[in-house]
Formats: structure tokens, sequence, C-alpha cells
């Protein structure tokens, strides 16, 4: 791996209903994407606190997904649309503190759609390889 | 075991054959886990499900006195519930397990990077034993599951259910929101292979649901709220306005007369006239009506947007019946039951959006179902098949399959097989041979898809009967103004070339697609679709009866299109699934809820609305306000704990410390864990 | 040269209207103006080129001819209407896609540029009869107000054609199996609009077809012959001079070919229109057509 080429940093906070199943679902259909992005799972997108996501910023993620259930599809039936919310949120936070807020993504993908995990992985690489290293990384607090 | 003890984590890696081994080097990831802090042992192993991949995980936490196991192989939606057991088994609680996903979300999707996959999964390890070192002991609740079953959509798949809940000495709503039960086998003629008539093998079923001692039948009512979990549903139901009263009604009201009795003097003196939906628009029915005579139950129901309140029924009917009550209005009722089978069934696509095969353009194009109603004995014509345009009996019949269906130009049409075309096209071939000597069937498609049992056969017998087999799509039918015969413009691609076949009657063999209510009902339920619209099952192979909610299951085509006999198999076995929770009495619930953690707690109540179910409320305690959780309410989804500004919410099993460490293990480490 | 109509559009012309049916091009200048719709006269353009012959052969040839014919209407700052389905075909698709498609676009441009010219996408591209069905701009009402001398009595045969309707997913004309909207414009004349068997049919001539294997196009042109002729239509018509050739010369060539006569004459929708209006037969070179209109123009009463 010390090949000097660099390699982004994502990390990707799915819900255990839709998008974790979706992801599953590309992996059963051997859709093939960029291994850059490391998944933890919540049971729905609703868990996520904006704090995990500048935490993970803080650490020097060069990007973040989170990805739930489309609107009207939650599991849990409004964890999405709260979800939604602060990432808006945050991602003007973004902006303000400098950091380009295309770092910072959310999608929607149900249990069904294997193959559009393997379009948002795709895109979510490239997205973040474009924008290069995050100027938070490598420094330590 | 005691909490908050040193972490040490057992750290199996599963080859899973090739599927990971193939991708990625296990070894390397192995080797990798015993570098990471709070990790005691590791190892690997071919397939850690089998019983010696779970002996392992249970003597080494005996042997090297672990708290916490991580396996890295496939899904946690496949085999947690494997991993957990056998730590359990092992001596452990069993939360006390995390799994890093490396096959369908590693190696299964990075099949030609083995560096890349490997670094990947050495980082899934580290972030998985990040979580194991901070999991602690939790016992799963067990809530009481109520000793009745609801079965949405009675036709042949929602009363077969009913029948199996209520045999198996399970109380059962049946509800339908139609006047009857019976659905859309009561509308077939014959059924393929064995040419049954349909109403013939129906209605013994729909007279044992009806009169089942265990089955509450409840028709011409629909599901309007639904509250609850598994064990514990609250079903509110819309019991629609029927506008008259059976006997057990009337009683019920206190209201003096024998009630309805199926007699249909009100109908006779009606002056209102509509079109009988039974009969596919084909036949007339007044504004008090019945379906058919065989409707269960046999009573009249007003159709109140139509009627004008004329009054001449209740004349009709009279003092000593007294059935009609012209000012009924609906009625909510709550009921509670302990699991769900939806069996919404149907519909047609419009297929006259399809334009170019001209129906509602050109009077003798038809659908499969209204054919159906045409050769039935009890339908609008007493059985004759005859032309639309001008009553006369067709000789040439062209039938268009795949209309609508294995169709990807998007708007009405559906890219999936409907599955039951092909069959009952042939029905209506062999129908129209049988019933009019000389008349010739020309079947316009694209395969013959014969699947079940005795159906090739079926199809060799239309064969010889003399069908005739035209393999292409129909690209357009136009009318002759004069004789209104159709001139089908397809090609014969076994000749390969175009042909025109001039047909008297043509019949449709539409694609089928959910009804329009199935989605507000399945949002109810909280269950989701699939891609091609129909409602999601568990599993497709090792679940079809069961969804990912717990306590709803499906039966037949509202989980895809399927025929009689795969309906009666599925909905036997939703009833089965259904029934176990119901009679073990309880279920287990996984105990991800959240808890209030009240010295941070500031009683600012901001969380109160963010709970989906309502299961947050603010108390008093020592003179302050706090925080408190409804565990009955609480489904662990975290939507409070990610918001609560003071971080006062502890979400077991994914707390914001558990979260934060996976965050820190992955980052705060170089990709694949080497400079 | 500009009356400051509110509506007002560079005119493309194409060939077959100014070269074999001059009285499409008086009709449709004289007739718009009555209905507040300015044509002005587009200088220097070429033939579309014909899609079928052009596109069929060379396609980057297609993209820049039409692209030149366009730039000719940016460089008058207005939008273009037309009066040819095929026309339509070239000018409005080449438009769209140029618009759309960097790649095809600057291979257009790199040849423009030899003529000192550059394609920029800020015009639109119309075919006249969509100006008078549209509400905004004319409508059928308008088109019934402007009719002085009513066309009764006789039957009138609808033909759509292709270009203007099809392909479904790149035109914005809603239904092609059975659309009525050509219908209303013509009773709104006075004429009766008949139906008959398959009306949607192409008449034969597009593709390429009729210049390739004229026979095979006149057997197509006869089908639509026999399915008008048994619905006895006095006059055929349609908003195409390629679909009006092929119908007028061609029932000519299926009488000498196959022995068939009908003697339906053919008339465009502005000719049409032009006799409606008050226009005479000779403002509207009508003797100029290859089937005689005398008899159309008697039964009118």
């Amino acid at each position: 791996m010390s090949d000097g080429e660099w390699k982004p940093k994502i990390i990707a906070i799915i819900c255990n209903w839709c998008s974790y199943a979706g992801a599953d679902l590309a992996g059963g259909a051997r859709i093939q994407y960029p291994p850059d992005v490391r998944a933890i799972r919540v049971m729905c997108t609703g868990r996520v606190d904006p704090l995990f996501i500048l935490k993970a910023f803080q650490d020097g993620a060069d990007g973040v997904l989170v990805s739930g259930c489309h609107f009207g599809d939650c599991h849990y039936l409004e964890g999405n649309y709260k979800c939604a919310k602060r990432m808006f949120l945050l991602k003007n936070v973004l902006k303000n503190i400098g950091l380009n807020d295309n770092r910072l993504r959310m999608t929607f993908v149900s249990a069904s759609e294997g193959a559009k995990w393997g379009m948002v992985m795709e895109d979510v690489v490239k997205t973040v390889t474009e924008l290069g290293p995050s100027p938070l990384a490598g420094k330590k607090n | 075991m005691a909490e908050n003890q040193e972490p040490r984590v057992g750290v199996f890696i599963c080859h899973c054959g090739t599927n990971i081994a193939g991708s990625l080097s296990v070894e390397e990831v192995k080797d990798y886990a015993m570098t990471l802090p709070g990790v005691i042992v590791a190892d690997e192993y071919q397939y850690m499900c089998s019983t010696p991949g779970q002996n392992k995980i249970m003597d080494a936490i005996k042997e090297h006195n672990l708290n916490g196991i991580v396996v890295a192989a496939c899904s946690p939606r496949l085999h947690e519930p494997t991993f957990r057991t056998a730590t359990e088994e092992g001596g452990l609680n069993k939360f006390r397990f995390e799994m890093a996903n490396i096959r369908d979300q590693n190696s299964w999707v990075h099949m030609h990077d083995w560096d890349g996959a490997t670094a990947k999964a050495k980082d899934q390890v580290r972030i998985a034993v990040a979580k194991a070192t901070l999991l602690e002991d939790l016992q799963p609740k067990s809530v009481p599951v109520e000793h009745a079953a609801m079965v949405v959509g009675a036709g042949v798949g929602g009363m077969q259910a009913a029948l199996d809940l209520a045999n198996a000495g399970i109380k059962t709503y049946l509800i339908e929101k139609d006047p009857t039960i019976g659905g859309r086998m009561s509308q077939l003629d014959k059924t393929f292979p064995t040419l049954d008539c349909s109403q013939c093998i129906l209605t013994p079923k729909m007279v044992d649901a009806g009169r089942h001692p265990n089955i509450i039948m409840k028709t011409f009512t629909e599901v309007e709220n639904v509250e609850g979990y598994i064990g514990n549903f609250e079903i509110t139901l819309r019991k629609k306005a029927r506008g008259t009263r059976d006997p057990s009604e009337m009683i019920a009201a206190g209201i003096e007369g024998s009630g309805c009795n199926g007699c249909g003097d009100c109908a006779e003196v009606c002056p209102v006239i509509k079109p009988n939906p039974f009969e596919m628009g084909m036949a007339p029915r007044k504004a008090i009506y019945i379906y058919h005579p065989q409707v269960m139950p046999l009573q009249y129901t007003i159709d109140f947007e139509s009627c004008v309140k004329c009054g001449l029924c209740a004349e009709a009917c009279g003092p000593e019946k007294n059935a009609i009550d012209l000012n009924m209005v609906d009625e909510l009722e709550k009921v509670k039951v302990g699991c769900v089978i939806l069996a919404t069934g149907y519909d047609l696509i419009p297929i006259e959006e399809k334009n170019e095969w001209g129906y509602k353009r050109h009077e003798n194009v038809i659908t499969g179902l209204e054919f159906e109603r045409l050769i039935c004995a009890s339908g609008p014509t007493g059985g004759h098949l005859i032309r639309p345009s001008d009553g006369a009996t067709p000789m040439k019949v062209g039938f268009v399959l795949c209309a609508g269906s294995r169709d990807n130009t998007g708007g009405v049409a559906k890219p999936y097989c409907s599955r039951f075309c092909c069959m009952y096209s042939l029905k209506h071939a062999h129908q129209i041979m049988e019933k009019i000597p000389g008349a010739v069937p020309y079947i316009f498609y694209m395969d013959i898809r014969s699947f079940g049992k005795m159906y090739e056969e079926f199809y060799y017998r239309i064969q010889h009967e003399g069908a005739k087999f035209i393999r292409g799509r129909v690209a357009e039918i136009l009318e002759d103004p004069d004789t209104k015969n159709l001139i089908v413009k397809t090609e014969d691609t076994l000749l390969g070339r175009p042909v025109n076949v001039e047909c008297n009657m043509v019949v449709l063999a539409a694609a089928i697609q959910p009804k329009p209510d199935a989605e507000p009902i399945r949002q109810m339920f909280g269950i989701s679709k699939s891609q091609d619209g129909w409602y999601l099952e568990a599993h497709p192979k090792l679940n079809p009866c069961g969804t990912t909610t717990a306590g709803i299951f499906l039966a037949g085509v509202c989980q895809g299109p399927k025929d009689i006999p795969d309906t009666v198999a599925q909905a036997e076995g939703a009833a089965s699934a259904a029934s176990i929770p119901i009679h073990q009495g309880e279920v287990q619930l996984e105990p991800y809820f959240a808890q209030c953690m009240e010295d941070l707690c500031a009683g600012c109540g901001m969380c109160v609305p963010q709970c989906p179910y309502g299961a947050l409320s603010l108390i008093e305690k020592d003179g302050r306000q706090v925080m408190t959780v409804t565990e009955a309410k609480c489904k662990g989804c975290g939507t409070c704990g990610g918001f609560c500004p003071g971080g006062a919410i502890r979400m077991q099993h994914f707390t914001s410390q558990q979260i934060v460490a996976q965050i820190d293990a992955f980052l705060l480490n170089p990709l694949g864990g080497e400079e | 040269m500009s009356n400051n109509m509110e509506h007002s559009y560079a005119f493309f012309l194409g060939c077959i209207a100014p070269n074999r049916y001059p009285g499409c091009e008086a009709s449709a200048i004289k007739t718009s103006a009555k209905l507040g719709i300015e044509l002005l006269p587009l200088k220097g353009a070429s033939c579309c080129p014909a899609p079928g012959a052009f596109g069929a052969v060379d396609l980057r040839v297609w993209y820049a001819m039409a692209a030149r014919n366009i730039c000719l209407a940016e460089e008058m700052g207005k939008d273009i209407a037309l009066i040819c389905n095929g026309c339509y075909k070239s000018i409005y698709e080449v438009n769209e896609k140029l618009k759309e498609n960097d790649e095809l676009r600057d291979g257009a441009n790199e040849v423009l540029a030899e003529a000192d010219m550059e394609f920029k996408g800020s015009i639109d591209v119309w075919h006249l009869i969509e100006l008078y069905k549209d509400e905004k701009i004319c409508g059928v009402d308008k088109v019934r107000d402007s009719v002085v001398r009513p066309l009764s009595g006789v039957k009138v045969a609808p033909h759509y054609g292709c270009h203007l309707l099809k392909p479904k997913t790149e035109r914005h004309f809603g239904d092609t199996e059975n659309p009525m909207w050509f219908e209303a414009l013509i009773d709104a004349l006075g004429c009766e609009s008949v139906q008959y068997k398959n009306k949607m049919q192409c008449c034969g001539a597009g593709g390429g077809v009729r210049g390739y294997d004229i026979l095979h196009s006149l057997d197509i042109t006869n089908e639509k012959m026999i399915n008008m002729s048994e619905v006895g239509a006095d006059a055929i018509t349609e908003f195409c001079p390629f679909c009006q050739l092929q119908f007028d010369r061609g029932q000519i060539e299926i009488q000498e070919n196959f022995g068939q006569t009908y003697n339906i004459p053919v008339l465009h929708y502005n000719e049409l229109l032009g006799l409606a209006q008050g226009m005479s037969p000779q403002d509207l070179a009508l003797d100029l057509h290859a089937i005689d209109c005398n008899p159309f123009l008697e039964k009118i009463q």
C-alpha cells in the first residue's frame, strides 16, 4: 500500500434496513466499485449525530457519506428526514469553516437498489478524489 | 462477565471458501488483527458459520477468557444471529459480538484489487475491534404476543391464510375492502391447467371463511391506521358505510327488524344504474347492489356516491327486514393483533395507454379479464363469446401476449413478466375452440412460459387442438371502419417477415401491477417495495413470505406475479410463519433502546418530538424535569440519540462512544494500517 | 421590413415548396399575417438538408448544413418557422442536439468556422402548424375566425406525416397513435375531416426511399390512397411538401406503374387556409399541382 499515490479516506455511515441491505445486494450481484469507502452500520440515519461527521472531518476524513432509506420508506418512519435536515445544516457549517461541502454527501439507496449503491460508490470516490486531500488531513488536533 | 474490564477480544477471519480468500489475503488480515490493541487471539477458518467454525469461537472464549468477539466474514444481516448464538454458548452475553462485512461489502465488490481489498479488510477489522472493546452485556426484551392475527385482502390468498390461522386456533380478522370476499378468482371462468370452474372450487373456501368461528370477516372495510409492533399491533379499521345491516348488526344497533337477507327487493326498484366492476364494467348494477349471486356475505351494499336517496329501496325492504339505513356513516374500530398478513392482490395496467393496440378505441379489443367475464356462464352474456361491436360470434380471435409486460419503453409498461398470462391465453384459446366450432385462435407471443405442473402438457394439447401460434411482438392494431374487424400488424419472426392478420376480436393479455391502495397500505405497515413495485420479501429465496418488518407477512400476487397454486402455497407459508410468534406467546425484541443519562439531561424536551413513536416524555424527578423512555415503544432507531444537544441520550449497542471509536479507529490510522 | 407583429419568425422555406408548390410559400406568408404571425425572409438559406437523403450518407454534413441554416436565423435574432416535416426533422433536431451535445456542436462549428459562422444555440425552431395550434400564439378559434369563405361540403383526409410527431421521445406533440388536433384545425376551415384506416402511416417518400426505390415508396403511398378513397375523401391535406409531392406526383406515377387512378387533389394546410381566407386558386398556384384541384374547388359550397 506504500506506492506513494494518495488514496482518499472516505467513511460511510449507512442504515441497516435500506442502504446496508442495498450494499449487500450489490455484493451479491458482484457489482464492482473502488475500495476507498469503509462503512459503519447504524440502525437508522436518524442516529447520525452531526458531531460524528465533524469528528470524522477533524480526524482527517477526505469524504463522508451518509446513506439511508428513500423519503417515505424509512423503517422507523421519519429518521431519514431528520438526518437530511441535519445534513443541510452541516453543509453550511462546513462551508463556513472552509471545507468544500461536497465532501459531505447524503444518498438514498433502498434495499433493492444494489446497482445504485455501486454507482453511488463510484461517484463519491470520484468526487472526493477530484477534491483532493482534506485540508485537515494529517493534522493532529 | 462483568463490564468495565480490560478488553480481551478474539478476532476470527472467515475464508468463506474462495468467496473471501479468493479476493484478499486472509492471512494478512489475521496477522494484522493480532497487532490491534485489545486483541488477545486471532484465528481464521474456511467457513466460520459451520459447526467447527462456531466451536472455534466457543473454545476461544473459554481458553483465552475473552470478553468480546469479532468475526470478519459475510454480512451481519445474514449471520449475526448465528454468531451471537455461538458467543452465548461460549459463555458470553450474546451482544458482545461485532461483525466486519469483508465479503458482501469487500471481497465480492473488489474482486480485482487484491491490495485494495486487503487494506480495506484490515481497516474493517480495526473498526469492528474498536467497537467490540466497548460492547456491554444487554438483555433482549420479551414482549407478549396478542393471540390474534389479521389478514388484509380476502382473495384466494387472503382466505387461505385466514383459514390456516383460524384452523390453528388463532382468532383472525379477515379484512376486505370490497363488499364481498373472493377477489380475482371469483371473476375467472375456468382455471388452468385442470379447467376447473373457478367459482366452483372457490366457493367452499368462501363459505368456510364466512362461517369459521375463528374468522372475524369484515368486508367493505379498510385499514385506516397502524400503530405498534410485532405482537402488539393496534390497527384502526374503517368500516365503510354500507347502507344496510345484517341480522347481527341489527341486534347490535338495537334496531327492530330482521336485517338484510340478500333478497334483492331493493335493487329491483332502485332507479340508479351504474357499471358493475365485477363484470369489468360490461354489465349494469344498481346503486344498491351485490356483485354477483354468490357473494359472501350475502348482503347488499349502497354506493353512496351514486345513490340519490330516493328511499325506494327502504320502502321495498319493508318494516319487517328494515335493513336499510340511508344515513349510515363510516365507523372506526380499533383491534389488537399479534401478526399481519398482507394479501392485497393486483390490477391490470391501464392498457389503453399503450395506444398502438387501440384498447378503448377499437370496440373489439378487450383484456383477458373482460374475456373471462364474457366466456363465463354467469357473466353478462351467459357465457356466449360475442363481439362488443355487433354481438356477432367471433371466428378468428387474436391473443396478444406480453401486452405491456417484458417492456422497457417506460410509461405504463412493466419490465417484468406477469407470469400467468401465457397460461391463461392458452386456456382462452382452448375455450374458444371448444365453444365455437370452427373458430381459430391466433396467439401472438414472444415466448410461451408454461413452467408449472402439467403446464407444458397443457400447451402441447392446445397446439394439437389447432391454435395458431405466431412468434413476434404486435406493433399495431388497426380497425376496419366497416366491419370493425381488427388488423393485427406483427412480425412472424420464425418466417422472418411482417404479417397482417385480420381478426374479429383481439384479447390483450395485459400486464399486471399492484392495486392503487397497495402503496398507502405498505406505508402504514412500514414495509418496503421491490424495484418492480411489488411488496419486498425478507429474502427472495430463504424468506419469501416474510418482510423485514417483524410480524408482517406476505401472501399472493402483492409480493409478485404468481398463479393460484403458488398464491395458495405462499398463503399457507405466511400463515405458518405468522402463527409461530402467536403460539409462542412472546417474542424477543432487540434491546437497542434509548436511555436517558439523567445527570446530563437538561429537561429541555426537544428530543420528545424527534421520536416517531412517541416513546419519549418528560417527567418530574427530584424537583426537575428529565426525559424518560417507554421501552415498549422504543424501536432503537437512534433519532433522538443523534439529536440531543447535550449528548444525554445513550443508544444501547450503538452508543456515541462506540461510533466515535469506530470513526477514530478508521481515520486516525493510515489506510490499511500501514504507512 | 418587419411589421413588428407580436409573433415574428425567420421563415425557412426548404426546397420543395418554393420549387414545386410556390403556393405554399405565398399562402404561408399571407395567412400567417392575418393570424398575427409575421414570417420574415431568411436570406441565404440552403436545403435543410433533406434528412433521409443526407442523414443516410454522412451525418457530419447533415449537422453542418442544418447548423448553417440555424446560424442565419441566429444572426437575425429570430426563431425559425417552417412548413415542412422533413425540414423540421433536420432543423429542429439538429438545433436540439447541438445545444445539448458539446462534441457534436464543436464538430459542426469546426466546419462553420470556414464560413466565419458559429452555432450558438440561441434560437428555437417551430413548425408553422404548431404555431397555429398553440393557444398562446394563435389557436384553433383564431384560425376559425379568420375564415371568410368556409370550405363546406367537402371531406378532407388528414395526413400527419412522420417527422413532426416522431420519434416520440424527442418530440413534444403527445399521442402518436391517434392524435386529433390536425382534424380540429381542418374543421375550423369549414371542411369535414374524415378518419380512415391507418391514418398515421408514412406517405412512403422519406428516409431516402423515394430517391432510392421509388416503386417501393409508391406501394406505400398506394396503400394510403386506397384507405383515403375508401372513406370518400375529396382532398388530402398535410403540412409537408414532401408528403404533398409524394401524394400529388405519386398518383400520376401510381397510374403509370400500377394502373390505378384516384384523382384526389392534395393541398398543403396553408393552401387550404389560404382558400378559406379568400385567396384565389391562382394566387395559390393550384394549377401547378399534378392532380387537378378543380373538382375539389367546384365541390365547395
